[in-house]
């Protein structure tokens, strides 16, 4: 039973990891972006949609994550050319995405598909214990393994990422190197959006194989949270989506072993313990916010 | 060079008012067109549905209410430098404990006690759910931004919680809503013609009296110190904490409210959906009138109107809900296009 927590963690928490990975990074560059919640649902649908008419999965989460890009263009478009207020403007891309998905899925609701499929890595899925939880997964989980170290080293080990993070730190160093802020804000809130969409791919084409109306649930604004959470790390981005995802799949576990609990009760669970693991790393510290963001979160930024 | 200037922009604001307003329109026309739909048509109709007979024009007040409360719960705390964008939960705990309070206390009494005591309760589980917020800005040091949004959350599973659970309706047999509150305990109608009902004059005293506290008192000298600058207000002997976490608190009571308005006014049970994208929209009204506590009376009449207008649109075209929304985002994009020239 502790195994099978342990995997439905890491599956049900896939998701939020790619959303909170986006949101890293369009932080990192200044941008706080409540349209991840949007992005997502896009992506969700996108994915679904995409998979419904080839048939194949990959094709449908490459389609996911350009939708999620879409849906974070407008937020970019919104913020950083036409400097609209980054939370007003994070709710409305939410709120567009959840009318033009609820829109154009009417049709899917019914639709099955073949998405991903847990795949077992060979030899390595037969450790005892770890191989069931850490290689039983489906392709865009493994992939999200890579994606954790591969975004510390980037956004810490390269000068890209020493530019990005500059971005949201200090734009007038990045000024003077001949760059423009703009356009980095630009490409990150871009790659935050993609994957993001990728996050919603996860949840309709590898986890749970269906499209529902709205069907991430806040999950784009907890991966916001956990972002601060995680203190803008990739790492700690992680643990928080894990620790998302195991209480999601703690839900599962208790409604199938028949336990009478209500299950609005257990599908708050999630958004309780999120706010738990917030409020305890920020009594230990003041967190160290990306310069650029502090006036978003005071009402000080943009108009 | 400045009147030159003057001379200059003036047209092309002018022409950006245009752009503003139409640009979403034609925008939703051809969304309209591609989904068969026949826009001059369905635009007749909408308008129709708003002016067209004191009925239409009853519809957008009751609408409007929800819309003027949830908006004035962001404006206050904005004033004090504080993001409220939790009056989503705020409104829902209000409908909560307003329900719960006019099932299980009030049912037997006369509306004139029954009713303000209703709304009390109200007003107190908005306040309740909303100092959780801000205790936890206060004294854990969260952000009221993060916390607000995902209490929006909890509260939405919280009030599912009730519908399905103890405040279920027993005659009801699947459906997750509660009994109705009592005859006397609906808000009284005040036009023949129409469904409108007092709500929404008691949101415009609250709006009022709002306005009069931030701008007209001491304490709303205090709170807008706090909110121009916390470091300088603390310098000066103000109990910044306190204020942050009472105007939090207040903000609650006032989204509660609207809560309670919802159920006495316009829903008579709660149900899960009571009072679903009231607060986001209503915090967004508060945006576009620069959280000002009597511009935003207008905003939320605007907001009301869409959404009167898209109901309307949505019975007589067969587009489902969602078709609304996309409009009322597209009339909030071309408003985040434009900017705002002037903050305060």
């Amino acid at each position: 039973m502790i195994v099978d927590l342990l995997t439905g963690t890491v599956r049900a928490g896939t998701a939020v990891l790619y959303a909170s990975l986006g949101e890293l990074i369009a932080e990192r560059a200044g941008v706080v972006n409540l349209g991840t919640e949007g992005s997502m649902l896009s992506g969700a649908l996108g994915a679904f949609v995409v998979t419904a008419w080839t048939g194949n999965p990959w094709m449908g989460a490459l389609a996911g994550g350009i939708c999620g890009a879409m849906m974070s263009f407008i937020h970019a478009f919104l913020v950083i050319t036409r400097n609209a207020n980054q939370l007003a403007s994070g709710l409305t891309v939410m709120f567009f995405a959840m009318g033009v998905t609820a829109f154009f899925g009417r049709g899917y609701v019914q639709t099955q598909i073949n998405g991903f499929e847990p795949w077992a890595v060979p030899l390595l899925s037969d450790i005892p214990f770890i191989g069931r939880i850490i290689f039983h997964h489906d392709p865009l989980t493994y992939i999200s393994f890579i994606l954790v170290p591969a975004l510390w080293y980037f956004l810490f080990k390269t000068r890209r990422g020493i530019i990005l993070r500059a971005t949201g730190e200090r734009e007038d160093a990045v000024y003077a190197n001949g760059l423009s802020p703009k356009f980095i804000r630009y490409l990150a809130v871009l790659a935050g959006g993609f994957l993001a969409g990728i996050g919603g791919a996860q949840l309709s084409i590898a986890y749970t194989h269906t499209w529902v109306e709205n069907m991430t649930q806040g999950k784009g604004i907890v991966a916001v949270a956990l972002v601060i959470f995680a203190a803008w790390r990739p790492m700690r981005a992680m643990l928080g989506a894990y620790l998302f995802g195991g209480a999601q799949a703690l839900q599962l576990i208790v409604q199938q072993q028949g336990y009478e609990v209500s299950p609005y009760l257990l599908l708050m669970v999630p958004y309780v313990l999120t706010l738990v693991a917030l409020f305890i790393v920020e009594r230990r510290r003041v967190s160290r916010v990306p310069e650029a963001l502090s006036g978003v979160f005071t009402g000080s930024g943009g108009g | 060079m400045k009147a030159l200037s003057l001379q200059l922009r003036s047209p092309s604001i002018g022409l950006q008012w245009t752009a503003t307003i139409l640009g979403p329109l034609v925008a939703f026309a051809l969304f309209l067109l591609i989904s068969d739909a026949n826009p001059i048509e369905l635009y007749q109709i909408m308008v129709g549905s708003v002016i067209g007979d004191w009925y239409g024009i009853g519809e957008v007040v009751i609408k409007s209410t929800p819309f003027l409360l949830t908006a004035l719960a962001a404006a206050l705390p904005a004033k004090a430098g504080m993001i409220n964008v939790g009056g989503e939960g705020q409104l829902a705990l209000g409908a909560l404990v307003a329900t719960w309070s006019a099932v299980y206390l009030l049912s037997d009494m006369p509306g004139a006690v029954g009713l303000p005591l209703m709304a009390l309760f109200g007003a107190l589980g908005g306040a309740l759910w909303a100092g959780i917020a801000g205790l936890l800005k206060t004294r854990g040091n969260m952000n009221e931004t993060i916390t607000t949004l995902l209490m929006n959350y909890i509260a939405y599973f919280t009030i599912g919680f009730f519908c399905q659970g103890i405040l279920k309706d027993p005659a009801s047999f699947n459906w997750p809503f509660s009994p109705p509150v009592a005859e006397q305990l609906r808000l009284p109608t005040f036009s023949m013609t129409s469904r409108a009902h007092v709500g929404i004059f008691i949101a415009i005293a609250v709006a009022l009296l709002v306005w009069y506290i931030i701008y007209h008192t001491r304490l709303g000298f205090r709170i807008r110190t706090v909110g121009g600058n916390a470091e300088a207000a603390r310098q000066a002997g103000i109990n910044v904490k306190a204020i942050q976490l009472g105007v939090l608190v207040a903000a609650g009571a006032i989204a509660g409210l609207a809560g309670m308005i919802e159920i006495a006014g316009v829903e008579e049970r709660l149900r899960p959906t009571t009072g679903v994208t009231y607060g986001y929209l209503g915090f967004l009204a508060s945006w576009m009138a620069w959280n000002h506590p009597l511009r935003l009376v207008a905003t939320a009449f605007v907001i009301g109107t869409i959404s009167v207008a898209g109901n309307s649109m949505e019975m007589n075209s067969g587009l489902p809900a969602s078709s609304v929304q996309i409009l009322m985002a597209l009339v909030l994009f071309a408003l985040l296009i434009m900017g705002r020239r002037n903050k305060t």
